[in-house]
């Protein structure tokens, strides 16, 4: 397989029923992400951009089409079988951090790790050299609440890279976050990406610092795939 | 995910809940609680009255009479090849008319100790003897009986004691034969010496000169009197075992002495050489469980049974159904406490909507949802059945010393009303633990199947 096509969709489609009323939020999107990029999407609310980081992702399941990881068929995975794909193969980043409120820094960061069996020990080990990396050494026992944003959403950043995975799928990462803090939270993310040559998906309303980040923006709206444009 | 860590999350995310926890696993406490205390006093009543008969052993005895006269309980037909063995041997005899006869003898003891399972076999024997106690003399029959009949409680002492299996010379007497004997109060009969003076027929020379040559009008029979010493050591209240006999002495002081035995008319037809009959004969387990296959061997010989063990199963259906209906009360509480463990594991669950979509997004399967809140359910289970079971301890120990407080008062023995047998203390937590499991089944199903997208959303 080549590095063309490492993340494949063909003519991936999500219908949701409300009742007797269908709602299409994907139509027919057909793309094809090389190993290592980082791509851009961006689209007005409702343009189905979530919902395209949902299956990609393995938290939801097409209505048609096909997903491609890596050459495996992801959308004919089972519900435990996709549990595992999220586990093993995708990080996620989400707009609201999504972080375990009752749990410290640490053992958000950790939390992954207990799904895949990994020792205690090895666990906490494994979450403090990951929340060293992106910075936040010295707030490892911290509670989100006890968190800035920006930090939140490092814990996050560090949650989703401690098993490791090859693609990062971040939805609206700085969404909450204000300008400055946007930006770092962009360096960090870029650098994983030219670092550690993860695959990075990333949904961004602010086109801006999109760009300047971005390999390609693809550009969605309702449901489809309007522009690819690929800058660098 | 391995156990540690579903052990792990389960208590840290319980702790972090503690009011709600406790509160919870207080309702799991009561009701385990009151479900082992109902449980315990069943087990202890039918521990107390299983001990009672332990304790004096008669569960071990069968007692065994001849077929009934008219022979509706003779022997099969011996065309039955098995039967017409059996009617060949030493026990069966042919009596004038031909039917075959099961007879109680010596051979029968024999034969009796023989069969496995069979810890003794003794006779239950009468004779005919005077007893006299310095100037007064009366006549009764003499019952052979064993000390640890006497202790089985079926002869309620009215002065003194039950003989011990070591006093070969001790004699209980019944309180009416008491007053016969002139001696008083039943108080003052323990410790008198007695003479028993019994008869035996004598066919010695001298004896049989004077039934052919009766002088002064004495009894030509040819019978010899013999003189043994006894010390009276208990007065029965009343007279035991039909009220056929008013003295009563041990198997081995009657196997020393001479003296005519019979039970029933009968026996004095019987022809010489035969042996002695007697009208029962208590064939006695090594335990209890060998009765029932000693019981249905002696009745194929063709002998009458009873044995104590039939009353007891009959008392062990009322113990069932007392069992029934203690545990019936019981599973109310039950019932309430698991209602309680839906309603917080339903609220936990809603509390805790979003982590579970979390929980899925960084890679757990349905499975390690469903059973890192099952372990929290089975938790509050374990804790509810173990602090239930103490609080059963507490409340049965304070019942029992109420109880005793009051029986002790009016002259009972002190007794422990409850029973806490292991499998019970076991079982109790256990049960608490599985009924947890099943009250968690639902909301943890529901756990489970949350759609992660929605989750994940969700404030």
């Amino acid at each position: 397989m080549s590095d063309d096509g490492f993340i494949e969709t063909a003519g991936l489609s999500k219908v949701y029923a409300f009742g007797e009323v269908e709602v299409a939020a994907l139509r027919d999107v057909t793309l094809s992400i090389p190993r290592g990029r980082l791509v851009g999407i961006t689209g007005a609310s409702g343009s189905g951009k979530s919902t395209l980081m949902n299956l990609l992702g393995g938290l939801d399941t097409p209505s048609a089409g096909t997903i491609r990881v890596d050459g495996r068929l992801i959308s004919d995975l089972n519900k435990r079988e996709l549990a595992l794909y999220r586990r093993d193969t995708i990080g996620m980043i989400f707009q609201s951090f999504n972080l375990v409120g009752a749990y410290t820094a640490l053992e958000n960061v950790a939390f992954p790790l207990l799904f895949a069996g990994v020792a205690k020990k090895r666990r906490r080990e494994r979450a403090a050299e990951i929340l060293k990396a992106v910075g936040l050494e010295g707030r490892m026992h911290h509670r989100p609440t006890e968190l800035s944003g920006g930090e939140q959403q490092r814990v996050a950043i560090a949650r989703a890279l401690v098993n490791e995975p090859r693609i990062l799928l971040a939805d609206e990462p700085t969404g909450n976050l204000d300008s400055k803090t946007s930006r770092q939270i962009m360096e960090i993310l870029a650098d994983l990406n030219r670092s550690r040559g993860l695959t990075l998906i990333m949904i961004s309303h602010e086109q801006a610092l999109l760009r300047e980040f971005s390999n390609e923006v693809i550009s969605l709206q309702d449901g489809a795939v309007v522009t690819r444009e690929a800058l660098r | 995910m391995r156990i540690s860590d579903y052990i792990e999350v389960a208590g840290s995310n319980l702790w972090k809940r503690k009011l709600r926890t406790i509160l919870t696993t207080v309702g799991v406490v009561i009701g385990i609680g009151a479900l082992v205390c109902m449980f315990a006093f069943g087990q202890g009543v039918q521990r107390n009255i299983t001990d009672q008969f332990n304790k004096v052993d008669v569960l071990n005895n069968i007692v065994v009479s001849p077929p009934r006269q008219d022979g509706r309980r003779r022997l099969r037909d011996s065309d039955d090849p098995d039967d017409s063995a059996r009617a060949a041997g030493p026990v069966a005899v042919a009596d004038a008319n031909g039917a075959t006869r099961a007879k109680l003898d010596a051979r029968f003891l024999e034969e009796a100790r023989k069969i496995p399972g069979v810890e003794t076999v003794f006779p239950e024997l009468r004779f005919p003897a005077q007893i006299r106690v310095g100037a007064k003399e009366r006549f009764t029959l003499v019952q052979v009986l064993s000390a640890d009949i006497c202790r089985s409680g079926s002869m309620p002492m009215r002065a003194g004691r039950c003989y011990d299996a070591n006093e070969p010379n001790a004699l209980m007497v019944s309180e009416t034969f008491v007053h016969r004997l002139g001696i008083g109060g039943p108080q003052d009969a323990i410790g008198r010496e007695v003479e028993v003076v019994t008869l035996s027929l004598d066919f010695g020379l001298r004896s049989l000169m004077r039934m052919a040559f009766p002088q002064e009008g004495k009894m030509g029979l040819p019978v010899a009197r013999s003189s043994y010493r006894f010390k009276i050591v208990g007065v029965a209240e009343r007279m035991p075992f039909g009220g056929m006999s008013d003295a009563y002495v041990q198997p081995e002081a009657a196997d020393g002495m001479r003296k005519l035995a019979f039970t029933n008319i009968w026996d004095l037809y019987q022809e010489p050489g035969e042996g002695a009959n007697y009208s029962s004969v208590t064939v006695k387990a090594k335990s209890p469980a060998d009765v029932p296959a000693i019981k249905k061997e002696l009745e194929s010989r063709g002998y009458n049974t009873f044995t104590l063990m039939d009353q007891f199963d009959q008392m062990r259906i009322g113990f069932l159904i007392m069992d029934m209906f203690l545990l019936a009360v019981g599973m109310i509480g039950i019932t309430v406490a698991s209602l309680g463990i839906v309603n917080t594991m339903v609220m936990s669950i809603l509390e805790r909507y979003r982590e579970i979509g979390i929980m899925k997004a960084v890679g757990a399967t349905d499975g390690d949802v469903q059973r890192i809140f099952l372990f929290e359910s089975g938790a509050i289970g374990l804790l509810g059945g173990m602090f239930g079971l103490a609080l059963a301890g507490s409340v049965a120990f304070v019942i029992n010393e109420v109880i005793n407080a009051i029986m002790v008062r009016q002259h009972a023995p002190r007794m422990a009303y409850f029973s806490f047998p292991w499998w019970l203390c076991l079982g109790a937590i256990l049960f608490s633990v599985l009924v947890s499991l099943l009250a968690g089944l639902y909301p943890t199903g529901r756990a489970a199947r949350v759609d992660p997208v929605v989750a994940l959303r969700h404030d």
